[in-house]
């Protein structure tokens, strides 16, 4: 209970009221910022004492800048490892400027300000034409499989031809078809029991998806788990190290430890649960919890993998974000009566 | 008071940036913000809300502003666009499934106008996962090239070990500081 209350305390809450008072505050602020703005201005006109600090400024910065430059120019022609450390030296510098800069805003006068920053520029922009002239970036390789057809008769440089282009998949499906290829779980079975082991799941992203009718025993410590369009099955895993994803799931039972439980459009399912932090749901009802009440010969072991808390369990705490009246709870979980619990686990 | 010191104040005053964490639920937002405080990360909820957090880092003063990503609090994101200094996008770089819906949600914050200044980091994070996608392979499926309306950059991270966070921060800063700090 103190834990939850502490945790709470920075939180703050989305709703309307928050919001007004937030635009207030956030007026207040802008307002502080103007009259600063305008107290500096004035500080900046009527006063010399920057003069020397505002010398030593130029001196220095024009110094720095003349060094950039040459690090820049002796970059053409020389060979690649000349031109890499050379790039790095004057990119270095180059932010140590742009540091300086900064902290000597407060000593300049605006001229001198704008032409500082002009000068950065300038630099910036020389260095990542440099940079591009001698050391030429490697083409993403997603991008280089589609092109490597045509690289015989094309430049590298040129963009891709029109006809390629239309074949092309974009960037997203190409990350799809990757994640089909290396996901690791059970999709699309009706009436089953499917299982997998330690080595298999191990530290892995495990999705189950389209299942129906199926027990499921998932025996070792996953990073992440995914459960997506469930109906009537028994779905247990070992302690899962960070969270666990139920989507469109029903008529189920669930049962893992996990660090975060995040439930979307599920109806009545059973969750036994051990969560580090908190459960949320967001779109359920129906959904029932109560403590995790089943074990495998390597729990222990896969729970200090996950690296989990075996002594904090707040299966009781769930977050509804569609009921966010505080004070009532809400009417879309319940806890299951302890004589209503589930005890025998036999497949 | 002597000038100085006053000049040093306001100094103080104005290096103030405020950054909005946004993404897909989790994507490992709350844990980044976390994980960047070294608080505990064990213990960290879907979040329910925003969390806020005001941090010193490089003399620098940030808030950042954590945003719960489920979609029931999506149409609540643009409730905390105002004066917003710069944007970072929290990708689960194993989460290839909703890539597209993450892709989608990314480039309709872009058109949002009250954004329009903001300096975009693009968190690819969970690179500790072996599953986990490249920060090339994010990069092309956010089809962040495209963008031209913003300074971007993509950084591949780890909120669980930490790997690149500052280093995703530090250009975030670099380049905020570039724009608010001296052009006025
Ligand atoms: N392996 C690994 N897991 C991570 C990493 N970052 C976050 N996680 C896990 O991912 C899950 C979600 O993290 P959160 O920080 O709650 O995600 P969020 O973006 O804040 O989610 P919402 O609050 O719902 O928007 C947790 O179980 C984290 O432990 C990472 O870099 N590597
Ligand atoms: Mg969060």
């Amino acid at each position: 209970m103190d834990a939850a209350a502490e945790v709470r305390q920075e939180n703050g809450f989305a709703g309307e009221s928050g919001a007004t008072k937030m635009q207030e505050r956030l007026q207040k602020r802008h307002q502080a910022r103007t009259e600063d703005a305008e107290r500096r201005k004035e500080a900046k006109e009527s006063q010399s004492v920057a003069e020397e600090k505002g010398e030593y400024f130029s001196s220095t910065f024009n110094r720095e800048r003349l060094c950039i430059e040459e690090l820049l120019s002796g970059c053409s022609g020389a060979d690649r490892a000349t031109v890499t450390q050379r790039l790095e030296e004057a990119t270095a510098k180059t932010v140590r400027l742009q540091k300086f800069l900064n902290d000597s805003v407060l000593f300049l006068t605006q001229y001198e300000l704008r032409q500082a920053q002009a000068a950065l520029q300038k630099l910036q922009t020389s260095l990542a034409e440099t940079r591009e002239e001698a050391l030429p970036k490697k083409k993403f390789a997603f991008r280089a499989r589609t092109k490597a057809a045509d690289k015989a008769s094309a430049p590298v440089s040129d963009p891709a031809p029109p006809d390629v282009a239309s074949a092309t998949p974009t960037g997203a499906a190409e990350v799809d078809g990757a994640a089909a290829s290396e996901q690791c779980g059970f999709s699309n079975m009706d009436n089953e029991f499917l299982t997998k082991t330690s080595e298999e799941i191990q530290k892995r992203d495990v999705l189950l998806t389209h299942l129906s009718n199926c027990k499921v025993r998932l025996l070792g410590s996953p990073s992440t788990l995914h459960l997506k369009h469930i109906d009537s099955c028994e779905i247990l895993c070992g302690p899962v190290s960070s969270s666990v994803f139920v989507d469109h799931c029903r008529n189920s039972t669930l049962s893992f430890p996990c660090q975060q439980l995040r439930t979307h459009n599920t109806t009545d399912t059973q969750v036994y649960l051990h969560v580090t932090s908190r459960a949320i749901i967001e779109d359920c009802h129906g959904v029932s919890f109560a403590p995790l009440s089943w074990s495998y010969p390597t729990l222990e072991e896969d729970f200090s993998v996950s690296g989990l808390d075996r002594d904090r369990n707040n299966w009781s705490q769930v977050d509804d974000f569609n009921w966010l009246a505080a004070g009532t709870p809400s009417p879309n979980w319940t806890i299951i009566p302890e004589s209503e619990r589930k005890t025998n686990w036999d497949p | 008071m002597g000038l100085l010191t006053i000049l040093k104040k306001m100094k103080q005053k104005e290096r103030e940036m405020r950054l909005l964490m946004l993404g897909l639920d989790n994507a490992g937002k709350t844990t980044i913000l976390k994980k960047f405080n070294g608080e505990d990360v064990s213990t960290i909820s879907p979040t329910l809300g925003f969390n806020i957090k005001t941090l010193e880092h490089r003399g620098f003063k940030l808030n950042i502003w954590d945003v719960g990503g489920q979609k029931s609090l999506r149409s609540y994101w643009r409730n905390y666009f105002e004066s917003t200094d710069g944007l970072v996008w929290v990708v689960d770089s194993a989460d290839r499934l909703r890539l597209e819906d993450c892709r989608q949600e990314l480039s309709a914050l872009l058109l949002e106008e009250r954004l329009a200044g903001a300096t975009l980091l693009v968190f690819a994070n969970k690179q500790d996962l072996p599953g986990a996608l490249s920060k090339e392979a994010i990069r092309e499926a956010l089809a962040l090239d495209e963008i031209k309306s913003h300074h971007w950059c993509i950084i591949g991270c780890s909120a669980v070990t930490g790997e690149n966070l500052l280093a995703g921060v530090d250009w975030l800063l670099d380049d905020i500081a570039a724009r608010i700090f001296t052009a006025d």
